[in-house]
């Protein structure tokens, strides 16, 4: 699924991501872990292909992503499902909307778009709230409605940058609950940043550990060191 | 779910409706500007042609001679055959005497003061082109029984000096109008991405287009073309309609006025297009400026 060669990237003189190599297979769910400032977000926002990679190799389901034209980086930044810290949500849309907005840039039909925005609000347990704002939904549920976003498309990889540093344990707890029943049910590789050691201990998942943007540890069933 | 982008743009422009006054106005003011030079530019033009189409030389005959009809011909044919005239039309004695009748019909001491053998027979002469009247009028004075020649030369060189003058003026005024209304555009736009900075960067992240960022921002500049153009126009059109009197009295004999719907119509179009280009450009350049920061 991923396959990631001597990747690096520099802002200015400084090494965010140094010559970083490993393998994710298709349908494994990765803990990102390392302290603030090890590099953890540069990776994701590599993988997402929001930041150019500056040399290394990045091979995304058969796709090398340092040579995808920005004309294309639409098409493939569709493929994957993105979960923030802060949520972005659209504070003037609601839960609907703001669900339905990555199928709304594939112009899909509005009944096959409705359907799948009540399938993934039934996954996240939000089928009651579809008419709510933003600003109206407790931290947790915001959540949720971003992971709603991120599935709705059905994507091969998920992509989820430090998705419970804004939520109480209980429920950031309940959004790891909920990230491992996607995966387990539609099979989709998600990769998760976190700072959430007790998260991470309990899961017995696979760790990548990044320091000063090298990986340091890469470890199944690991734990947060 | 709202996924038009021109329903977005309406609804973004009834969001922030100063902003939206403060666009439609600068583009009503250029394009105010560009439709009253195109009004302007096109009756100078009608007004040229009028002169144009008159007959620009009279040669008069010696006011004893009545030439026949050969001697005629064959200074028509002589005129013709230079490729320089258009047309040559002989006015006699009584039809002159007709013409000045008709001319003072409300006079009757200029009635009087004139009998019908006083006046001149005469040829009635078009050009070509103005510029040779000069030429045609030094080969006339050198024909036996011609005794004066008059051409309006001076009259068509004026307006065609002015109609030029007109046309520049205008060129630079509504060229310098349209990088201000560019500039303006590109700033109100440019806000109201500033404004949604943190939804843009998300529709980028989840895999939005630039056509799918841009469409809404660039609907937007669209209307404002639209709307300052319906201003502009309707502005223009209230003012001919005002100075009607005044322009026929002005322009007296100079069939131009009113101006034809058909004409106007082509104006409108003409210069909502103008703005839908000024508005579309700018939307799509700030869009563009935007996501290049």
């Amino acid at each position: 699924m991923i396959t990631a060669q001597g990747l690096t990237k520099k802002f200015g003189s400084v090494l965010a991501i140094d010559n970083t190599s490993f393998d994710i297979a298709s349908g494994e769910f990765v803990f990102l872990i390392g302290r603030s400032g090890s590099g953890k977000t540069t990776l994701i926002r590599l993988l997402l292909r929001d930041l150019a990679i500056d040399s290394g190799t990045l091979i995304i389901d058969e796709t090398d992503v340092t040579k995808i034209p920005n004309s294309k980086l639409a098409l493939y930044r569709r493929n994957i499902g993105v979960v923030f810290q802060d949520f972005k949500l659209l504070t003037d849309r609601n839960v609907q909307e703001n669900v339905a907005l990555p199928l709304q840039l594939r112009n899909i039909k509005t009944v096959d778009t409705d359907s799948a925005v009540k399938a993934a609000l039934e996954t996240v347990g939000l089928s009651d709230k579809r008419e709510l704002f933003p600003a109206q939904l407790s931290g947790g549920e915001t959540q949720r409605v971003a992971i709603a976003r991120a599935i709705v498309a059905q994507p091969k990889l998920i992509l989820a940058d430090e998705p419970t540093g804004n939520l109480d344990p209980a429920t950031a707890k309940s959004i790891l609950k909920l990230l491992r029943q996607i995966h387990e049910e539609l099979k989709t590789t998600v990769i998760m940043a976190t700072h959430n050691a007790g998260l991470v201990d309990h899961s017995s998942l696979r760790v990548i550990t990044l320091e000063s943007g090298k990986l340091v540890k890469d470890t199944q069933k690991g734990k947060y060191e | 779910m709202n996924n038009n982008p021109i329903t977005t743009a309406l609804a973004r422009m009834r969001r922030s409706p100063y902003q939206a006054m403060a666009a439609i106005s600068i583009m009503a003011v250029t394009l105010f500007l560009a439709c009253a030079f195109f009004v302007v530019s096109a009756g100078g033009q009608e007004i040229l042609k009028y002169f144009e189409s008159r007959p620009q030389l009279n040669a008069f005959f010696k006011s004893d001679l009545v030439p026949t009809p050969l001697q005629i011909e064959t200074l028509k044919s002589k005129l013709l055959g230079t490729g320089l005239v258009i047309s040559v039309k002989y006015i006699s004695k009584e039809d002159a005497f007709n013409i000045y009748r008709d001319l003072n019909k409300s006079d009757p001491l200029l009635l009087e003061a004139v009998t019908s053998g006083m006046l001149p027979a005469s040829l009635e002469i078009s050009a070509t082109n103005p510029r040779d009247l000069k030429n045609i009028s030094e080969m006339l004075k050198t024909e036996s029984g011609i005794e004066d020649v008059r051409f309006e030369e001076d009259v068509v060189s004026s307006l065609t000096h002015w109609t030029n003058s007109i046309r520049l003026i205008g060129l630079v005024a509504v060229g310098i109008h349209i990088v201000i209304t560019f500039l303006v555009i590109l700033l109100i736009i440019g806000l109201k991405l500033a404004s949604r900075k943190e939804e843009i960067g998300l529709m980028r992240l989840v895999g939005a287009t630039f056509g799918y960022i841009a469409a809404p921002f660039v609907w937007e500049g669209i209307f404002y073309g639209i709307f300052g153009a319906l201003v502009a126009w309707g502005t223009v059109y209230l003012i001919i309609l005002y100075s009607m009197g005044f322009l026929l009295s002005l322009l007296s004999g100079i069939p131009i006025l009113p101006p034809p719907i058909l004409f106007m119509f082509e104006v409108l179009g003409g210069t909502m297009g103008l703005g839908v280009v000024i508005g579309a450009i700018g939307g799509w350049l700030a869009v563009l400026r935007f996501l290049k920061q």
